[in-house]
């Protein structure tokens, strides 16, 4: 028989093995606990360690880089030793910082054709003659007509309250004023002229000139600061809808609205936010010092029923057959109409939708993801409290919404909670003893479970036979975490003695219930969309994941459960928050805002409630992972080998 | 010019499904009944195999039931007491099969007992050579007690255990396993449902030909038509070769059609109805030959008339195969 030396973390004393052990089972003979919350069976990677010397035989590489590998990084439960090796294990902090470096969200650059100052919003330097005597042209007309021979603008739009003070500005900077103007370029050649603000004297020439591009969320407002001079943003801010208190989803939102002065309040409420966000946004700056009054332009992408909200447009349509909104594109508004408390004659450019349920925040996020641009054929998804996805390419879009419900944002689901402190954001589940481990987020006890978390909760335990592919818990397993509850049947995550509130946390078999409804339905969406093309999904050459949801979701897990389509791992790619950076790019190129108006105008809308196909595409999805098993090769190939022993 | 038969080539099948067991097989029964096998849809002789017909078996309980209709209590008045003489009965009005339905009590109003159940199930296979099929009262925790002792009780038999619920399945067809019996699978009217519960069924270790299931039906005038159309697209899917969906089918169109009010009914209706008794007969035996052409391998039924009127004439669309050939 062989034997082999394994030295573990440069000790003395090594252990003898025979040949064909695995690490985890010579490290327990060095007295050495590796944690293995899978239960060994190389799917959690939190085993991994480093072998460095002497070579090891590895029966899964799941879960390692070619670089993890190169460096002789392994899963100490998959790694047969067949020869003497040295091996190392990390602290569990370092294994846990290998594992998360997928998720950190990419860097923000400005839109690939953006030069400075190209943007619409122009400033510029007028000299005007000024009046005596002999001229006596008013000053509008003084102005109109500098502007006409100076820039060749025929015709210039002038709020209110812009014309209230020009008198007085005209004569404080000696008729050499700073004037910055809005110009749309039309396709009849004739810009489209709005006068933003006008200041005595000329200012610096390279001074900043702030604007912003906003994201509103149903569950979160994002805001990014940019100096639209060099395309920078200066600060990014978000914070939770103040109108959340009035409704977690769109429906309860438009309902509130329909209520008396509801639909006030809550315009209120959004608005409330945004200034709240503007205030925030311009003390993060750093280097410059800048109010909200020097914001002089926003674009702002919103799923529908919030781009009606931030008006104050009744919304109540959308919610009834046939789901018509009273408008996709809104006009050019100034801050001061809304309530903005921003430079109250700026520009506020609302991007434009497509339907009542696929709102600008998706047009924004397809420029922003470049899908109206590419060859692939390209799945992009929204995981919102509405999933929104697109399917298609530069040659065709089409696009669907379906409503997931929140159970992804942790609500609608007992523990469910939103990805802050406290929340566990993943779990595994020991195959062998149906025991859970769990992270999570800020590392100190748990309250509850986000989204991540449940999604992957529901895959372990689906893998782990806890469940079964209808959902039911296994009540003959033999584990006191499956138990009898308040409304049948639950599986216990963490006892009272490891939370927070000392109360257990469970999921129940409504949860699961709610989750299934939640993955099928947006499976279901996938499905109809290639179908409406005649596409099969399988075809599909990338993954465009955005929302802020999209950031933490596990492939792997969310695969498992029947959330994503069967499509290897690298095809999948997180975009974080695509609807702002679509709205920063409208922000900064008229080219990019055209092409956004483009897209919206493209988009075909397939209204999936008059659609029997999703109905019947639905039922087939409320199973883990499908009805058609044929369309979860891996899945399959995954249960298979967890079900027979290696 | 001679007229050209379009033909189909399917290439899937119905499992054949065998219910009873003789005592050379371990069990009891003098005879025992096969369904399924079929290559084409329903009755189309020319284009494929229809080796088993479909077969009638007659609804019995293990006491005299409560909700029955006064037309049915008449058509079994002699024997309604007592399950083993109802069973011989309903096999001498020409069943195929027996189902067993227990009740949630006994007749003194007392919940049944796993023995009361085992000592019906053995009176009703001493008094008929039938294969039978035996159904829980309907709610799970009973339904897992009673089955699991009779299956215990029984086995060998072949029975057919049911009903498996996709919230209520495990202790069944766990027991099933073991004993050597079938299970009934039942889903509400879904084609999507129908294969998910198959699924669980067999990830269990269950082969496929020992279930049958039941996609659930409504009576004439009451959703047949949605019925139909579910076990339609069943069977095309089982022809195209989907696995999950080439178990025989079961339906109750007895259970179905004497909830109707036209069959339970027998006064305060328009005078255009006609003859109540001939009313409630045509309403089962029409609701039944509709399922039977939606491809229905096992129909139960609970008037002997009917039973005859059904059993002729599946014996006449399995005749015109002589027609065609």
């Amino acid at each position: 028989m062989t034997v082999h030396r394994v030295t573990f973390n440069h000790r003395a004393e090594p252990v003898t093995v025979k040949s064909g052990t695995l690490i985890t089972e010579a490290a327990k003979l060095a007295g050495i606990d590796i944690h293995q919350p899978c239960g060994g069976q190389g799917r959690c990677g939190r085993c991994i360690v480093q072998v460095t010397e002497g070579k090891v035989r590895l029966r899964s590489s799941l879960r390692l880089s070619a670089e993890d590998l190169s460096l002789g990084y392994c899963l100490a439960c998959q790694a047969v030793i067949e020869g003497d090796i040295s091996v190392l294990i990390p602290e569990q902090e370092r294994i846990e910082r290998r594992l998360v470096t997928d998720r950190t969200a990419v860097e923000v650059e400005p839109p690939p054709t953006y030069a400075p100052n190209q943007q619409t919003l122009k400033r510029y330097f007028l000299t005007l003659e000024p009046p005596d005597y002999e001229d006596q042209t008013d000053d509008l007309s003084r102005l109109l007509t500098q502007l006409r021979v100076d820039l060749g603008f025929e015709e210039v739009e002038i709020p209110i309250t812009l014309l209230k003070k020009i008198g007085t500005v005209l004569r404080e900077g000696n008729w050499r004023v700073t004037i910055f103007l809005d110009v749309v370029p039309c396709r009849n050649g004739v810009p489209h002229v709005r006068m933003v603000e006008i200041f005595p004297e000329h200012c610096e020439d390279d001074s900043p000139i702030w604007g912003a591009a906003i994201d509103i969320g149903t569950t979160t407002v994002t805001l990014w600061l940019v100096d639209l001079w060099t395309g920078v943003i200066h600060a990014q801010v978000a914070e939770y809808n103040a109108q959340i208190r009035r409704g977690e989803d769109v429906i309860s939102r438009i309902i509130y609205a329909d209520k008396d002065g509801g639909l006030q309040e809550l315009q209120e409420l959004v608005v409330g936010t945004i200034n709240q966000l503007v205030e925030v946004a311009c003390k993060r700056v750093k280097h410059y010092e800048v109010k909200p009054n020097d914001i002089l332009k926003v674009t702002v992408a919103a799923n529908t029923t919030m781009m009606h909200l931030f008006l104050g447009v009744p919304p109540s349509y959308i919610r009834l057959a046939p789901f018509i909104p009273t408008f996709s594109q809104a006009p050019i508004l100034r801050a001061q109409e809304i309530g903005l408390k921003i430079n109250p004659h700026a520009i506020v450019d609302c991007l434009p939708g497509v339907a009542s349920y696929v709102g600008a925040d998706i047009t924004a996020g397809v420029l922003s993801a470049g899908m109206d641009d590419t060859d692939k054929l390209t799945l992009f998804l929204d995981v919102g409290t509405n999933g929104e996805m697109v399917l298609g390419s530069k040659e065709w879009l089409v696009t669907c919404a379906c409503s997931a419900g929140p159970a992804f944002e942790g609500a609608g689901v007992r523990d469910g909670m939103r990805a802050t402190d406290g929340a566990i954001e993943e779990v595994w589940i020991n195959s062998e003893t149906y025991e859970p481990d769990y992270r999570v987020i800020g590392g100190g006890k748990p309250r509850g479970i986000c989204g991540s978390g449940l999604i992957s909760l529901l895959a372990e335990m689906f893998m782990t036979g806890v469940i079964d592919k209808a959902g039911n818990l296994n009540a003959n397993l033999p584990t006191p975490r499956i138990r009898e509850g308040e409304h049948g049947m639950e599986y216990v995550v963490a006892w009272g003695s490891e939370t927070q509130h000392g109360r257990d946390i469970v999921v129940t078999r409504v949860d699961i219930d709610n989750l299934l409804r939640a993955k099928a339905a947006i499976y279901a969406g996938f499905l109809v969309l290639a179908q409406s093309v005649g596409v099969p999904l399988e075809e599909t050459e990338q993954v465009l994941i955005g929302g802020s949801f999209g950031k933490y979701l596990n492939i792997e897990k969310s695969i498992q459960i029947g959330l994503l389509p069967d499509l290897p791992w690298e095809k999948f790619h997180f975009l974080g928050n695509t609807a702002v950076k679509g709205a920063y790019y409208a922000l900064l190129t008229h080219e990019s805002r055209e092409r956004i108006r483009e897209i919206a105008a493209k988009m075909t809308y397939i209204e999936l409630s008059a659609d029997n196909a999703f109905y019947e595409a639905f039922m087939s999805a409320m199973f883990l992972p499908h009805t058609e098993i044929l369309r979860f090769p891996s899945v399959m190939e995954a249960i298979r080998s967890l079900r027979t022993p290696q | 010019m001679p007229v050209e038969i379009p033909k189909e080539k399917w290439p899937g099948s119905v499992l054949t499904v065998t219910l009873g067991a003789l005592p050379s097989e371990g069990g009891t029964r003098k005879r025992v009944v096969t369904v399924g096998g079929e290559t084409t849809l329903p009755f189309l002789h020319f284009e494929g195999e229809i080796p088993n017909p479909p077969v009638v078996a007659i609804e019995i309980k293990d006491r005299k039931p409560d909700d029955w209709s006064p037309l049915l209590l008449e058509a079994w008045k002699d024997v309604i007491d007592d399950p083993a003489q109802w069973a011989a009965a309903a096999e001498a009005a020409g069943a195929d099969l027996i189902v067993l339905a227990l009740s949630l009590t006994n007749r003194n109003g007392e919940p049944t007992t796993p023995e009361e159940a085992v000592a019906n199930v053995k009176a009703v296979l001493g008094a008929t050579g039938l294969p039978l099929i035996v159904l829980g009262p309907g709610q799970a925790e009973v339904d897992n007690t009673l089955l699991v002792a009779v299956s215990e009780a029984t086995k060998g038999e072949r029975l057919a255990l049911g009903i498996c619920e996709d919230k209520n399945y495990r202790t069944i067809v766990a027991t099933a396993m073991a004993n050597g019996h079938l299970v009934i699978a039942r889903t509400p009217m879904d084609v999507n449902l129908a294969k998910q519960l198959n699924i669980l069924i067999s990830d269990m270790g269950l082969p496929l030909n020992c279930i049958l299931m039941d996609p659930t039906t409504g009576a004439l005038g009451y959703g047949i038509e949605y019925g139909y159309s579910v076990m339609e697209r069943l069977r095309l899917a089982a022809l195209q070769g989907d696995k999950m969906t080439q178990l025989p089918m079961i339906v109750t169109p007895g259970f179905e059609a004497w909830k109707a009010k036209e069959s339970k009914v027998g006064e305060g209706v328009p005078k255009a109805w006609g003859d109540w008794l001939s009313r409630a007969i045509n309403w089962e035996t029409l609701t039944a030959l509709t399922l039977i052409e939606a491809g229905a391998d096992i129909v139960v039924l609970r008037h002997p008339e009917s039973v005859k009127r059904v059993k002729a004439a599946i014996e006449e669309l399995m005749a015109a195969k002589t027609l065609v050939s």
